[in-house]
């Protein structure tokens, strides 16, 4: 099947080196201590965090830093098919794993001892990069949240199909079987927190695919750096300085 | 802070916040007196009620439906099944409520809500005996196929009055529901039909010729109240429903026909004039509601 045409368009349309629409919101989840929803082309994620709170556990509390728990979940609809089991599955778990190491790198735990910082993702419709707009949508709740963190995390994905490097896979092309490599930086100090390929690929492509995704990590960034700049204008305009 | 006196009202003496937190009843009947809640809202009034139908474009009908920061994302997903024996010609509508971890504080990941099983099974209960979904038209072929509707609803902002927002979200998915054209090949397996006609695949009449809306009679709509004393509160938010523990919900059809009455016990025990007011609450909530929803609809329409 052809996922790049003659012309260098991709089934819907985008050039090669081209990312989905992106639309991010504050503060969708009023009862949230932070929450923000994300969405890349059709992918719809909304992350809420919860924290620092009192760790319901006295013996699973850590004396020196924050403990960080993460969940990610799909709603039944979010998929062509309908979902059995959305939540508890391996892949989910994986996720959650994925997203709570990825975000635990830039947390300032040790500022917040003997509490848990909840963070929830639920996916409301997937079509490729999940994985990624959970992280994007999780950074922008902490940041909400008001937890301090050193750096933020953006993620983006990129896969190599038709011999052409493609920048943000969305459904389709992901189940095509090539390479999908995720990326996960930190943006102000450009360095990688999460990577994760599958399939193969020879290593020279290997670097320019990964250098493609981390462009789109930085794209991704300038976005967040700019919603959470609008965010911080509303918040003073209300509080009327 | 303010020493606490016997009867000490220790409003002027610590901030309007601290007050709220340590005592909450207090506060609440401070605004009862005036006949107001603390925000702002005159005791028979719901808060600010959205519906918008397609909020997710993967789903054969959804909406999503805001009480105040209440929010519900419904979709309705169809399946092929095969119906059973004692009902061949009718279809079958799944309900469940899901409270995922993201809408609210008190739900963590091994600790799911104590009431979202109990929202899952009123709803069902309001839904199915409301008689708004007759089951024949979900029919396909009598005896050997019919759709079966998965109604999914999310909650995810859990703010109080979490049924009365399910239902309208429900209801509202269920007018947005469109089933697809579909026809029977070859092997006698349903299958959708897509815009072009396929030569040769057509061996029998299109079993729908093209997408149709349910017709849907009987709507029901509700409204939850919170008794307290002789004071009832209509559509509470959750800090209300925690505070005051009487909640009352009524459901009434489009005709105002009492479909549900559901009092779960609570410290309150109500006279029949108490209920008589809640239904009469009700009453003027559902004609509010039925403007909301034909609004959303012929929003969609104008589209």
């Amino acid at each position: 099947m052809e996922f790049v045409s003659p012309e260098g368009l991709r089934l819907d349309g985008r050039r090669p080196m081209e990312m989905r629409q992106i639309r991010a919101e504050i503060g969708v989840v009023a009862k949230a201590d932070g929450s923000a929803s994300f969405e890349m082309g059709n992918t719809k994620v909304i992350a809420a965090v919860y924290g620092p709170r009192e760790v319901p556990n006295r013996s699973q509390q850590i004396s020196d830093q924050a403990l960080v728990r993460c969940e990610y979940s799909m709603a039944n609809f979010s998929t062509g098919d309908r979902m059995r089991k959305p939540k508890g599955d391996r892949r989910s778990m994986e996720i959650s794993l994925v997203i709570r190491q990825t975000m635990e790198a830039c947390i300032l735990t040790h500022l917040m001892p003997r509490s848990q910082i909840d963070i929830f993702v639920q996916v409301l419709q997937a079509d490729g990069g999940t994985r990624s707009a959970c992280i994007n949508a999780a950074t922008l709740a902490l940041a909400d949240a008001g937890i301090p963190m050193c750096d933020l995390i953006t993620s983006c994905s990129a896969g190599y199909l038709n011999s052409t490097p493609l920048l943000d896979l969305n459904y389709v092309e992901d189940s095509a079987g090539g390479p999908d490599v995720t990326v996960g930086i930190l943006s102000k100090s450009d360095k990688v927190t999460l990577l994760q390929m599958d399939s193969k690929l020879p290593m020279d492509i290997f670097e320019n695919v990964m250098q493609l995704a981390i462009e789109g990590c930085k794209a991704v960034a300038n976005y967040i750096r700019e919603i959470l700049l609008e965010n911080t204008k509303q918040l003073e305009y209300r509080r009327g300085t | 802070m303010g020493s606490s006196g016997a009867s000490g009202d220790l409003s002027g003496e610590m901030e309007v916040d601290a007050f709220r937190r340590l005592f909450p009843l207090r506060f609440y009947e401070r605004h009862l007196l005036e006949s107001v809640r603390p925000d702002a809202r005159p005791l028979g009034r719901a808060r600010d009620t959205t519906v918008a139908l397609g909020a997710v474009a993967t789903a054969d009908g959804s909406a999503m439906a805001k009480i105040g920061c209440t929010t519900m994302l419904a979709a309705i997903k169809l399946e092929v099944m095969t119906p059973p024996l004692d009902s061949s010609d009718e279809g079958s509508v799944a309900i469940d409520f899901h409270m995922p971890p993201i809408c609210s504080p008190i739900v963590r990941p091994g600790r799911p809500a104590e009431v979202a099983p109990v929202v899952s099974k009123q709803l069902s209960d309001a839904i199915i005996s409301s008689g708004m979904i007759n089951l024949k038209e979900l029919s396909l072929v009598s005896g050997k196929a019919a759709w079966m509707a998965y109604l999914d609803i999310y909650c995810l902002d859990a703010d109080g009055a979490l049924f009365d927002a399910a239902l309208l979200a429900a209801v509202a998915a269920f007018s947005h529901l469109q089933i697809p054209a579909v026809t029977v090949n070859d092997d006698g397996r349903v299958v959708i039909m897509s815009g072009e006609n396929e030569e040769g695949k057509l061996l029998k009449d299109p079993v729908n010729k093209e997408k149709r809306k349910l017709t849907l009679t009987c709507i029901p709509f509700s409204l939850t109240c919170i008794l307290h004393k002789n004071y009832i509160l209509a559509d509470p938010t959750a800090e209300e429903e925690s505070v005051m523990e009487t909640p009352v919900t009524v459901v009434l059809d489009s005709s105002s026909r009492l479909v549900s009455l559901y009092k779960p016990g609570g410290p309150v025990l109500a006279y029949m004039s108490a209920v008589q007011d809640c239904v009469a609450l009700t009453r003027q909530r559902v004609k509010e509601l039925q403007k909301i929803l034909s609004d959303a609809i012929s929003d969609m329409e104008v589209d």
